[in-house]
């Protein structure tokens, strides 16, 4: 395979299959790789922004980019997001930035409007690959990134049993793997290893994870060492991350794109995301957390997220109803934060029994 | 047979000696200093001293606080909440809300029927409502913090309100206030309402209604009797505060150290 | 507690201005008597009610017989009245994060004191901000009462942007037939989008002459004025309080008359105004300076067509310069800080604010490569409990000085 260019993405929201089939390597820009740049994006921004997309600025900022990009496609997911775009045009002017327009309903109208969208990210792709992503090579890139998908979430199941060597820190090692770099090798290793070296029998006490960006290993090496098992998440960095988009010819009879367009808003949503379902947020939680067996739920977000702020309190009075224990906590993509709230992991921990 | 408990807090390290049938033996606080091993050692001989007991009659100890991971010989590290809950539900029986107020961090925590931990919040990163948030306020108005709770009592309007959230600009606002004539009294007054304000949003994150719920305070803070009397107002219930309301948390590990030796 | 705040302000705005002169100025008068008869007509309980998005097609809303309005309003009244603080306290003490937009965190509180009429529907917009839509999801489910969502794209007015925001805004006209069980009526609808176009002539004319040097705007004439005049749009009563302004204006600007007294440094404010009682103004003009602009008082839309108005609503949607790329928003306030030679601009950096605030830094490059310096002021535009009044002056009074040296040397 010849030598072929990177994209940098910062969403989980990016249909990565379509920047696959353009013959691009797909690249997360992880908040957490950028421990080394510096803190400029306050300046540029403002200080009081969403820190993982402060993080990705400063990389940008400093450069700490991959090698051999072809450019960048952000996901107008949210305002942080928004203005990352507006920074990054500004300070970085000969990159090649493409902000797409997302959804945050998710009906038919939408749904079509975002397959025009899709589109319009197409014709960009083939620019800067010289690669069109046609239907078939799209075909090709969904059922490689579906396959790829379920590898992980067999690799995410051993993790919930405790299974998995290493643990969720190895999970997410494995996940930050898969989304920054080619996931050929990738899948033909995950396909290829079978169930793996068994894990010595698993302990601590059952969490469900909720949130969304949390994409350093460290964090979940730390959660086991207060004595967490984590058996289930629904972060952004996590199974939100390379789902197994649902099967089937789009039922409108549309082509790739539309189908594309649909499958990706129907995704386990970003808060972001206006939910039909009567129950929200808090629901979907709820049941999540119950089918895997957690005793309890933790919730990571991030300072500054205003899609996720607010619906804090709803998700609090629904868990508090339904008798499960809920910690909050709020980060900013650094270990140092998450070291702070070790007392709080621990202490919840101790009142889960 | 004895049972140590020990809390290394970042002001003092306070060790409590329980027997088998769960009373206090002795009890002893040292200051932590720099050294936090150095105040562990200090706490455990002297707790021992006091008791009249040596090393080998501990069965098993257990540390708390937020130096629990150094302390040598341990049988477990158990967070405050938990420790706390544990002593306060064999000082005052009964209890369902327990707020701590230490020298730098709160804690609101909630008890089921069984004295075990339903909910709890912390806040560690403010100084607002905390020992710290006093100590820089009596600086600023050159009183002892001893003298605080007297203080209060002798303020009649007790209407005064500081518009600062933050400790940092209201020493700076106690300052200002004082060039203006505000008696000392009052601004003191103030200064407990203010805590207590702190408080009561910090118990609102978990108990949303105080109805009916027994409560009680501990931690250094506690002994100001201005500051429990402003808490019991702004939540509208009386509080009872345990002797020494600084060793509940100790109390509570060895009484842990008790249980879990078997 | 609402209800008869609004009424006893009308009534005394009304008495107010039958008791003047026939010299004296009227038109911010006029203005507050509308936005008190629509505090009235929205927390009366009389009336078809729907909260809504900033960017809610309030004309369209008009024509279809509905009350329509922003939620941040009733913020931005908690805030002007000083009976904000318990709002925020609620909304806090339930745990809503005291990170987030004040404007937010105001109506949450008023909603759990039960002091926000309950709506018939609720009509949200994913543009300007997350928060917002936020917000109207929770009035939606505490009112136990549909909300449709208006998805704004970003790209800006292209076609395909124009053609999927006209059709969601057609598919809210269904909604609403369906949610007041009356067909919409063409020619209601055509008629208030008529009197917005009206309106929007009369208020080109206002802004137009409001660039006079000095300027004709007395200090708190065009304080909330764009956003909340957005609000009456579709009405006849727009129309007459942006007429009355033009005359007012007019009548200035011949006699060469300024508004504020002793403008010798002429300044642009962005986004939102301090809506608490602040000393800001005054601290203005005691140091020779004045507002003569504010981003939100421009006229970014063309007249819509009343036959059809989708489209064109759709257009003026897209055109509002907090949508979209920072790079429109940089362009209108260059254009703005010409067309009204100011000397400089203030920049609230509303506190939580991430879609306005969040892109402070650009914005300031931005204008800066203009000539035009900025003073960031980071305060809480809702929340007078941080507010630190002798900070605000020593920032006011440095940045004056730098204008000030600026212009002298």
């Amino acid at each position: 395979m010849s030598e072929r260019q990177a994209l940098a993405y910062t969403c989980a929201y990016t249909p990565l299959p379509l920047i696959h089939a353009a013959g691009l390597v797909p690249h997360r820009l992880l908040p957490t790789e950028a421990q080394e740049a510096p803190d400029q994006a306050g300046a540029h921004l403002h200080d009081n922004l969403c820190p993982h997309v402060k993080r990705v600025l400063d990389r940008a900022l400093a450069g700490a980019l991959p090698d051999n990009l072809a450019g960048v496609v952000l996901m107008g997911s949210c305002d942080a997001m928004r203005r990352l775009a507006d920074a990054w045009r500004a300070w970085r002017p000969d990159d090649r930035v493409f902000l797409a327009d997302l959804p945050a309903t998710t009906g038919p109208e939408a749904v079509s409007f975002f397959a025009d969208e899709l589109g319009r990210l197409a014709r960009v792709l083939e620019e800067w690959s010289g690669q069109a992503p046609t239907e078939d090579r799209l075909a090709a890139s969904v059922e490689l990134y579906r396959s790829l998908g379920a590898a992980v979430e067999r690799r995410r199941r051993r993790a919930a049993r405790g299974e998995l060597h290493g643990g969720w820190a190895e999970l997410q090692r494995l996940l930050n793997g898969a989304v920054t770099g080619p996931p050929e090798p990738l899948l033909d290793e995950l396909q290829g290893r079978g169930e793996g070296a068994p894990a010595a029998r698993a302990r601590g006490t059952p969490v469900y994870l909720f949130g969304n960006v949390m994409s350093d290993p460290g964090a979940f090496a730390m959660l086991e060492e207060c004595g967490v098992r984590v058996v289930g998440d629904d972060l952004c960095t996590g199974s939100r991350q390379l789902t197994t988009l649902d099967a089937g010819p789009d039922p409108d009879g549309g082509g790739g794109l539309s189908w594309l367009a649909r499958t990706t808003l129907a995704r386990p949503p970003c808060a972001r995301t206006m939910i039909d379902e009567a129950e929200g947020l808090a629901g979907r939680l709820l049941a999540r957390a119950r089918a895997a067996g957690a005793r309890g739920v933790i919730t990571h977000v991030l300072k500054f997220c205003d899609p996720y702020l607010a619906r804090l309190p709803a998700l609090r009075d629904a868990l508090r109803e339904a008798g499960v224990p809920l910690l909050v906590l709020e980060g900013d993509c650094t270990l140092r934060s998450m070291g702070q709230h070790r007392t709080r992991i621990e202490a919840f921990v101790e009142m889960l029994g | 047979m004895v049972y140590l408990g020990i809390d290394i807090g970042s002001l003092s390290c306070d060790a409590v000696l329980v027997d088998e049938g769960e009373r206090v033996v002795a009890w002893r606080v040292v200051p932590t200093g720099a050294r936090n091993l150095e105040a562990i050692a200090a706490a455990r001989r002297g707790v021992l001293e006091q008791a009249g007991v040596d090393e080998v009659s501990v069965a098993a100890t257990v540390a708390t606080g937020y130096g629990r991971n150094r302390v040598d010989g341990r049988l477990a590290a158990v967070t405050e909440i938990t420790c706390h809950a544990r002593g306060v539900r064999a000082l005052l029986p009964g209890t369902r809300l327990l707020v701590d107020i230490g020298g730098q961090d709160s804690k609101a925590i909630l008890l089921d029927g069984e004295g075990r931990v339903a909910e709890f919040a912390m806040n560690d990163k403010c100084a607002a409502g905390t020992g710290r948030f006093l100590e820089a306020m009596a600086r600023g108005l050159q009183v002892e913090l001893a003298d605080l709770a007297e203080l209060d009592r002798q303020a009649t309007e007790r209407t005064l309100t500081l518009s600062s959230m933050c400790t940092v600009f209201a020493e700076s606002e106690v300052v200002s206030l004082i060039a203006e004539g505000a008696a000392v009294a009052e601004i003191v007054n103030g200064l407990h309402r203010a805590i207590a304000a702190r408080t009561q949003a910090l118990v609102r994150r978990i108990a949303p209604a105080v109805d009916g719920l027994q409560v009680a305070m501990s931690g250094g803070v506690a002994r100001n009797a201005g500051v429990v009397s402003a808490v019991s107002a702004a939540l509208g219930r009386e509080v009872s505060v345990p002797a020494e309301p600084d060793t509940v948390g100790a109390l509570g590990a060895a009484l842990i150290a008790r249980e879990r030796h078997g | 507690m609402i209800l008869p705040y609004f009424e006893s302000l009308a009534s005394g705005i009304e008495s107010k201005l039958a008791a003047l002169a026939p010299d004296e100025p009227v038109a911010r008068k006029r203005f507050a008597l509308e936005i008190a008869r629509l505090g009235v007509r929205l927390f009366s309980g009389r009336e078809r009610l729907a909260w809504c998005g900033v960017l809610a097609p309030f004309d369209l809303l008009h024509g279809l017989g509905v009350t329509s309005c922003f939620t941040e309003f009733v913020g931005a009244m908690l805030a002007s009245t000083g009976g904000v603080e318990p709002m925020l306290e609620a909304a806090e003490g339930r745990g809503y994060s005291t990170d987030c937009c004040g404007y937010h965190r105001a109506v949450t509180g008023a909603m759990l004191q039960e002091l926000m009429p309950r709506p018939d529907f609720l009509i949200a917009t994913t543009a300007p901000c997350s928060g917002g839509l936020a917000l109207n999801e929770s009035l939606a489910r505490h009112f136990a009462r549909d909300l449709f969502v208006i998805d704004v794209p970003n790209r800006g007015p292209d076609e395909s942007s124009v053609a999927y925001l006209a059709d969601q805004l057609r598919a809210m006209t269904r909604f609403v037939e369906e949610h007041t069980g009356e067909p919409a009526d063409p020619g209601r609808i055509g008629a208030a989008i008529e009197r917005s176009n009206q309106a929007r002539e009369l208020l080109l004319e206002v802004y137009g002459l409001a660039r006079a040097r000095p300027s004709p705007a007395r200090r708190r004439d065009l304080f909330n004025f764009g956003l909340v005049v957005s609000l009456l749009l579709g009405s006849q009563s727009a129309v007459e309080v942006a007429r009355t302004y033009r005359d007012e204006f007019r009548r200035r600007v011949e006699a060469g008359v300024g508004g504020a007294p002793g403008e010798r440094v002429r300044l642009m404010w962005l986004q939102n105004r301090i809506q608490f009682r602040s000393p800001l103004e005054e601290a203005l003009e005691g140091l020779g300076a004045a507002v003569v602009v504010d981003e939100l008082n421009a006229v970014t839309w063309d007249a819509v067509d009343p036959a059809d108005p989708y489209p064109g609503l759709a257009r003026r949607i897209l055109t509002v310069p907090l949508v979209g790329a920072v790079d429109r928003r940089i362009a209108l306030l260059r254009r703005l800080a010409r067309d009204y030679q100011v000397d400089g601009a203030i920049n609230p950096c509303h506190w939580g604010c991430r879609q306005g605030s969040g892109a402070r830094g650009l914005i300031e490059a931005g204008l800066r490569q203009a000539g035009v310096p900025v003073l960031n002021l980071e305060v809480d535009c809702i929340d007078p409990r941080n507010f630190a009044p002798g900070q605000l002056a020593t920032r006011l009074e440095a940045f004056l000085e730098l204008i000030r040296a600026r212009a002298g040397g």
